[in-house]
């Protein structure tokens, strides 16, 4: 049961965290702060759903490591590319 | 997800693959001799030969192509005379590189590792055999589709790097040009399929004892091709479906109008484009190694530093990509940097060359047409690494980008490739076949073909400033092409030779035996030729030190070798496997204790026969040959346009009628223990596979959203406004899905109590939810194309709609799997077994992250 309340909790965290992210955006901040903030919400929430609903945190690290690669491909992608522009 | 690939159990004891081809007489499994085996097969080795046939028959296809351009450019001639029209030229140039890159050079490698692999690593058989039949059938389609694009009104004819905005309808406007790009999407799928499977085979199910360390050198380099395919063609697809959507729908990403369009695609195109060089050429890497070892007699020398300097190019390769794009506008700094980063990688390939160079002093070579093939393939492999290096600098790359020298330089890189696999069919062919090849002709065709190719290419590196993928030249360079032109026939005329010498021993050939290679010492020379259908007489285990087949009272033992590394990884001439310990072979029929052991306890038999993949195959070509009549998001008008259209139709309903029918199928894939599962031990063939998968997805969506990140910098980034006006619909939308993803939870846990309603009331929330996110989206965009806001709008919508709308399409796949669990789920099937709601959940929770990323970035920033 208590893993129950735990998988609850989370729901509740990630639903106010998305509203929250509106609000952000909403409250008049310096756009790039708000960019930031918004955007941490986004990764911390990814990384709650992967840890928890999709177990991460009870797999072996190699799954982890798994994605992690995927991602950071994603990234170097992105970053490289953008950083390419003249 | 898929019916039961892999037994749920899979920690019922394993049989060890001793059931022999009698067994499956029973379960219809039809022999060699039948033309329907070939297409319900999904045995790995029945694969295996499919993909090399399959290969060879698109090396004459693109063969063809290049023999004609060779014919075209005898002598210098203005546009439209000799043999092709300028146009038909265009498309000879593009649909060759596609067609040797893509359809021949992998999947000829594929054909080897699809048989070899599963052997050397002691496997039965890859982890989803069906989903390896379906790769197979994908690629055909795929190939097929290719060559229809011809008869579309021209193939696809911008060159084979399919540069933005060439690769418009504004410049290639053909019917055909849609389907050579979908044709090519296909054929990405069909790969990504393909790694997830062989992935999951090589971490999960080696044989104990088998650690990576001893893992073959073949089977490391086809593991370190599949890592780099997974993340690559990852982004390959990402390009091709913007390419396909630009094409078909009408987005402008890649349009000349857009800010750094023609620049995102060579970014996305060269980040898989030059991961490829190393996956087209690691196989043959690994066939070179294997090879070298064998005819000197010597493991290879510096066997942990070749291995580590594998893993350290597969790992550099995605850091080198802009090194194609020194002529494109990027900055001077990162021009730089990836200059350092290119000459950096070849530092690890010196290593392996050497390490190669080193075997053969310390060894005894023995000259078969095998180690001919491999040898010439090395030397042609340090002539293209060299005149690389050119290429890598960026004052010397401004004047050879697209002349000759680039054309010479990667032809003696990729056809060091072929050469190598070539030897490697002459090495495996006594195995596949169980005769011998005809050593003589082997060698004939390895003198015509090596003088035949340096006389095509040599000369290209003289006559360096002809101007690339262009049929006039200076006049005065017409004695070197005229040189290149003999030696592409002379080249050609090379492979009649192999083919003869092939169809012909096959039938009138020397019987050869379990190892017919003296020092040839990994496992798939300790059993039979060709080996039986589940490969060995029992458990192939390396946990005493040698490599034994366990099986009750039969164990034995393979190799006369004392230390277990020696025959595990192709090692020191004592450990010659000598298949001597194959017990109780009686007609060609294994039968040991573990056989019996099996039909008494009425164990199922694995499976080797589907129709299914061949349909789904079937379906998916007639889909996207339909698509591909689809322009400017509508299909033509008149009689065609309907064939399209019904094609279309027919074939995406076929897709899933079949895939259900395949999920429904009672199939009994290799069931474990297996031995070495490092680094996935405890995870499950299934699961592993759906992470696996789900990481190239993370791949996909990253470079969607690299793209829109891209453009966005390109354009101004806070000049940009969202689409949609209104956040709501986007937030009520998170809601949705958050909730889904809860209420998947709740059905595992319930599943995992055996509560059966609870199961179904939470799946049919999910479902139900989906659909509610899919209705609201539905009404968003429908008032966003009443307000005038289309696909085509800009490339703020372009990216808008693209984005959100590949997230939809995974929403909807979701919500299938999801209708196809609810009566399943109704019949209390999770109750023993929740692992399949858990696979769902998986990839359900993935959608979920991906949307709180498209959230922000589409509707809030």
């Amino acid at each position: 049961m208590t893993r129950l309340k735990l998988y609850t909790a989370i729901y509740v965290v990630l639903f106010v965290s998305a509203t929250v992210q509106v609000l952000v955006e909403q409250a008049g901040m310096a756009y790039w702060t708000a960019l930031g903030i918004i955007m941490v919400l986004s990764f911390a929430k990814a990384v709650v759903v992967a840890g928890y609903y999709q177990h991460l945190r009870w797999e072996p690290r190699s799954v982890t490591t798994l994605v992690a690669m995927g991602l950071l491909a994603a990234l170097a992608l992105t970053v490289a590319a953008t950083y390419s522009i003249t | 997800m898929s019916g039961d690939e892999t037994s749920p159990d899979e920690s019922v004891e394993a049989d060890g693959g001793v059931a022999g081809e009698a067994v499956h007489e029973d379960h219809e499994f039809p022999p060699k001799s039948s033309v329907k085996r070939w297409f319900v097969t999904t045995n790995h080795k029945d694969v295996g030969m499919l993909y090399l046939v399959t290969s060879l028959l698109f090396l004459v296809m693109g063969g063809v192509l290049a023999l004609l351009m060779r014919t075209q450019l005898w002598v210098p001639r203005a546009p439209g005379t000799g043999p092709l029209s300028a146009f038909a030229y265009n498309q000879a140039v593009s649909v060759h590189g596609l067609v040797m890159v893509f359809w021949f050079l992998s999947p000829f490698a594929f054909g080897f590792a699809n048989y070899v692999v599963p052997l050397q690593i002691g496997a039965k058989d890859l982890a989803f055999p069906r989903l390896n039949a379906l790769s197979y059938w994908f690629y055909l389609a795929s190939g097929i589709l290719l060559g229809v694009s011809f008869f579309q009104g021209g193939s696809f004819a911008g060159g084979w790097t399919m540069y933005a905005p060439l690769s418009l309808p504004r410049f290639v406007p053909s019917i055909g040009g849609n389907s050579a790009i979908l044709a090519l999407l296909l054929f990405v799928v069909s790969v990504t399929v393909g790694s997830v499977n062989f992935l999951t085979t090589i971490h999960r199910m080696r044989a104990d004892g088998l650690t990576l360390r001893r893992l073959p050198l073949f089977t490391w380099t086809i593991l370190l091709t599949v890592w780099m395919m997974l993340f690559a063609f990852a982004a390959l697809l990402a390009a091709l479906l913007i390419l396909s959507a630009d094409r078909l729908l009408g987005t402008t990403y890649f349009a000349a109008e857009a800010a750094n369009g023609a620049l995102l695609w060579t970014h996305l195109f060269w980040f898989f484009g030059h991961p490829e060089v190393y996956i087209v050429f690691f196989p043959a890497l690994g066939v070179m190694a294997e090879t070298f070892q064998t005819f000197t007699g010597r493991r290879i020398v510096g066997r942990k530093w070749f291995i580590a300097a594998m893993v350290l190019v597969a790992l550099q390769s995605f850091v080198v990509w802009m090194h194609h794009m020194f002529l494109t506008s990027i900055n001077l700094e990162i021009k730089t940097l990836f200059m350092v980063t290119t000459i950096g990688i070849s530092l690890p390939f010196d290593l392996m060359v050497f390490s190669l160079i080193y075997t053969m002093v310390k060894g005894r070579i023995r000259f078969t047409t095998p180690f001919l093939f491999s040898f010439g393939g090395l030397l042609l492999f340090i002539v293209g690494g060299i005149t690389g290096v050119f290429l890598g600098a960026v004052v010397l790359d401004y004047e050879f980008r697209g002349t000759y020298w680039v054309v010479a330089h990667f032809h003696y890189v990729m056809v060091a490739g072929v050469a190598a696999l070539i030897g490697g069919l002459y090495y495996w062919y006594p195995k596949m076949t169980g005769r011998m090849y005809d050593e003589f002709l082997g060698k004939l065709h390895f003198a015509v073909f090596f003088v035949g190719f340096n006389l095509l290419y040599f000369p290209m590196f003289v006559a360096w400033e002809t101007p690339r993928r262009d049929f006039a030249y200076d006049p005065g360079m017409t004695t070197w092409h005229q040189l290149a032109t003999v030696g592409g026939f002379v080249f050609g005329l090379s492979f009649l030779i192999m083919v003869y010498n092939m169809v012909v021993s096959a039938y009138a050939g020397e019987p050869a035996d379990d190892n017919p290679w003296e020092y040839a010492s990994t496992a798939e020379w300790a059993v039979p030729s060709p080996p039986p259908l589940e490969n060995f007489p029992g458990v192939p285990s390396y946990g005493g030190g040698r490599l034994q087949f366990l099986g009750g009272d039969s164990e034995t033992d393979a190799t006369e070798s004392d230390a277990a590394d020696s025959v595990a990884d192709g090692g020191s001439p004592d450990g010659v496997a000598d298949g001597a310990g194959t017990a109780e072979v009686v007609g060609g029929e294994v039968a040991t204790p573990h056989r019996r052991a099996q039909e008494e306890t009425h164990d199922p038999a694995p499976s080797h026969a589907s129709i299914w993949p061949f349909g789904v195959g079937v379906a998916a070509f007639l889909a996207l040959f339909g698509l591909s009549g689809f322009q400017n998001g509508q299909f033509a008008s008149g009689a065609m346009g309907t064939v399209y259209a019904a094609s279309t139709g027919v074939g995406l309903l076929g897709v899933l009628a079949t895939l259900v029918a395949m999920a429904r199928e009672r199939f009994h894939g290799p069931s474990g223990p297996f031995g070495e599962s490092w680094p996935f031990g405890g995870v499950g063939n299934v699961k592993t596979g759906v992470w696996i998968f789900l990481a190239s997805d993370v791949v996909l969506f990253g470079a969607f959203i690299g793209a829109y990140v891209f453009l966005r910098f390109s354009t101004g980034w806070v000049a940009w406004e969202p689409i949609p006006e209104n956040v709501t619909p986007g937030l009520v939308n998170t809601y949705l899905l958050l909730t889904s993803s809860f209420a998947v939870v709740l059905a595992l846990e319930a599943a995992e109590r055996e509560h059966r309603w609870g199961v179904v009331a939470s799946l049919g929330t999910t479902l139900v939810l989906g659909l509610g996110f899919l209705g609201n989206k539905a009404i968003e965009w429908n008032h966003l194309f009443h307000e005038g806001v289309w696909l085509s709008s800009n490339v703020r919508a372009s990216t808008f709609f693209l984005t959100t709308g590949l997230h939809a399409a995974h929403v909807i796949t979701g919500l299938l799997i999801a209708a196809y669990m609810l009566p399943r789920a109704w019949r209390g099937a999770y109750l023993g077994d929740s692992a399949p709601i858990e696979h769902f959940g998986l990839y359900w929770h993935f959608v979920d992250i991906v949307w709180l990323f498209l959230f922000p970035l589409f509707y809030i920033l």
